[in-house]
């Protein structure tokens, strides 16, 4: 695809409709086009697994709003990584380090809070800056260096994981405190940790899934009504020809990068709140979810194409399929099975018949 | 660049090494996973049992869950010449060998809490988590009966931990038969998931659970993150007072804190055998012989016995 062709295409963050007459004749044409949008095919696949969850179905729970909230409040961190591996995914790289982030920041979170005491208007932006700072290094040492995205981001990955651990000694902060004679002092939660954990709008919906969809928000603005993010697309769809027309695919790179960063902060927080500590093993393989929700959503891998919409659905299919297992009791290896068949399978759902 | 980033990584080897004390006698000690806060505290209990004595000085290594890591540390340190070695080791099979070599050269060996094959080391400590998940399959019947005194069965839930491994196979064994050698008839396990140790996925899988059982009377988690990871799932749907919930492992600042703390009602401990290793080590070290093989006591900490060091078992 041509980079003009990218950038003409944004706005519906599609491919250019084919317009093949010599197949299926008797298909209404608007409906051939429907089939072929993006969000269309990614709908399928959610429609697809939310079907099996009607068919297995204990006492009915599935057309419960409890049901449905749950999956959405424990869908919410890893949607919120799937954000920043949207952007990232778009500009052509990748960024492995997110759960790496999402457990250095909930350290980081809960030992400013719980042990230094600070008041949650100085935890969180030092938190947010933190992961900015992470995600932003390896921006620059792919933009300035010339590095891979993979390789740069495995060594973020591997270095934010140790800073977690250093900086907790390899335990979790928690609101035991390790006292000077050895015994454990049990301190007050402080109240950030129960507003974001917690549900509003008549217990309806949690906190954690409004700050999902705050990011997916934040980043709906960004790719579609802002020229900056189109130039995410340019970066992603052809470097070179972007380049030359001008846009700062460096300073994009960086940036998408950074904001990646700083949503794995975000998630990061919102992980310590729920769990009430930070875990300097938190968030270990939460990059694949991303990974999963943003592919199965229908972003390609090769960049240049996809949306944050797409990824917003490929979040509630992953959520609703782990959701339907564990109401199910769903034993563990038969879990795993279906999890790898059902991404395939959402997968070809999403591939375009050309 | 180049340059700055070689220089960064030389300033945190030199500020990570040691600098060695000449101690009379050196021990090293071979820790699988330091990923895991109940190995991260035997490590400390180590340590705190090693500090008021000049006589030893222990090395740490960390095989980071690699067992040809931990095969290479053995070697290590019968290389440096260590007078006394302690591992932990990850799996027994692969790790025989090395530990059996250091024991032939004459480097007595103390293994703790997993088993190598053979008896080719001087003395294994561990804790058996069989007895301890029976020990909690026995409280929870009766603690069920209590509760179901009109007749109705006590309605449990059971999350397990990584059930490919040994320690969450034991502690769902034992629990089973610890419920039928005590009151069988009482218990009626509604759900059961594998949480995989995490707290995380305890408390999706509790949420499943609520969802499914209007009525749950108690939670066993195979550890004390995934019972607090039930109770945060079974507070956020209001229903944490109707519930008991009851861990494993014990640890100060988790289970001992959440039973001090009322969230559970109880946690059984899985002492982590760093206290008695070195006590052993110096009783072998001073030319006293050990027994080949120790079961550390555990420990019931509930509201009531927590403050005091918990109840035997």
């Amino acid at each position: 695809m041509s980079n003009a062709n990218t950038i003409a295409t944004i706005p519906s963050a599609s491919p250019a409709p084919s317009f093949d007459a010599k197949r299926k004749p008797n298909a209404p044409i608007h409906l051939r086009k429907l089939a072929q949008q993006p969000w269309v095919r990614a709908l399928l696949a959610l429609v697809l697994i939310a079907a099996i969850g009607m068919i297995f179905n204990p006492g009915g729970i599935f057309y419960k709003w409890s049901t449905h909230r749950d999956m959405l409040r424990q869908v919410s961190v890893a949607g919120m990584l799937a954000c920043g591996m949207t952007l990232v995914i778009i500009t052509g790289g990748i960024d492995l380090a997110v759960g790496s982030v999402v457990g250095f920041t909930a350290v980081l979170f809960s030992l400013l809070t719980l042990h230094l005491g600070w008041p949650a208007a100085l935890a969180l932006p030092v938190c947010v800056l933190t992961g900015a700072a992470c995600g932003a290094l390896s921006g620059g040492l792919i933009a300035g260096f010339n590095i891979q995205p993979f390789i740069a981001t495995l060594a973020m990955m591997v270095f934010a994981r140790g800073l977690a651990k250093s900086i907790s000694g390899g335990q979790k902060i928690s609101t035991a405190v390790l006292q000077a004679d050895d015994s454990y002092k049990n301190i007050e939660l402080p109240a950030l940790f129960g507003t974001i954990d917690h549900r509003i709008l008549g217990e309806n919906i949690a906190v954690v899934t409004l700050v999902m969809l705050v990011c997916v928000l934040a980043c709906y603005v960004l790719l579609t009504k802002l020229r900056w993010g189109r130039y995410f697309y340019a970066t992603g769809g052809n470097e070179n020809a972007a380049r030359l027309s001008g846009v700062p695919t460096k300073a994009i790179k960086v940036w998408a990068y950074g904001l990646s960063g700083v949503f794995s902060a975000i998630a990061g927080i919102c992980q310590a709140a729920q769990e009430q500590q930070g875990d300097p093993e938190a968030g270990a393989g939460y990059e694949l979810t991303a990974i999963a929700m943003v592919v199965i959503g229908g972003t390609s891998l090769a960049g240049g194409r996809g949306g944050i919409a797409l990824t917003l659905i490929g979040a509630f299919t992953i959520g609703y399929l782990e959701k339907i297992l564990s109401i199910n009791a769903v034993g563990e290896s038969s879990r795993l099975m279906l999890t790898g068949l059902i991404i395939v399978a959402a997968v070809l759902l999403q591939r375009s018949k050309k | 660049m180049k340059y700055s980033v070689i220089a960064l990584s030389l300033l945190v080897v030199a500020s990570a090494g040691d600098a060695h004390a000449k101690a009379k006698w050196v021990i090293g000690m071979s820790q699988c996973n330091l990923g895991e806060p109940w190995r991260v505290q035997m490590n400390a209990d180590i340590k705190k049992a090693a500090a008021g004595n000049a006589d030893i000085e222990v090395i740490f290594k960390d095989a980071q869950n690699d067992t040809l890591k931990q095969r290479a540390q053995v070697e290590e340190f019968v290389n440096a010449g260590v007078n006394l070695l302690i591992i932990s080791p990850k799996e027994a099979a692969p790790l025989t060998a090395p530990v059996a070599a250091a024991f032939k050269k004459g480097i007595p060996v103390i293994v703790l809490d997993r088993r190598v094959l053979g008896s080719s080391y001087t003395s294994f400590i561990g804790a058996d988590n069989k007895k301890i998940g029976m020990a909690a399959g026995k409280w929870i019947a009766k603690r069920v009966a209590e509760l179901a005194a009109g007749g109705a069965k006590g309605r449990v839930v059971e999350l397990k931990g990584l059930m490919t491994s040994t320690p969450a196979q034991d502690r769902n064994s034992g629990f089973r038969a610890g419920i039928k050698a005590a009151a069988p008839a009482v218990v009626d396990i509604v759900f059961e998931a594998d949480m995989k140790w995490l707290e995380a996925n305890a408390r999706k899988e509790m949420e499943s659970a609520l969802a499914v059982n209007p009525k749950i009377d108690l939670v066993y988690a195979h550890n004390d993150p995934g019972a607090h990871g039930a109770y945060l799932a079974a507070k956020a749907a209001g229903r944490e007072k109707n519930i008991i919930f009851v861990g494993i492992d014990g640890l100060p600042q988790e289970g001992q804190s959440f039973v001090k703390q009322g969230l559970l009602e109880a946690s059984f401990e899985y002492p982590t055998g760093g206290k008695e290793a070195i006590e052993s080590a110096l009783k072998i070290l001073g030319g006293k012989t050990v027994p080949k093989e120790v079961t550390l006591n555990s420990h019931v900490f509930t509201k009531a016995n927590v403050d005091k060091g918990g109840e035997c078992l």
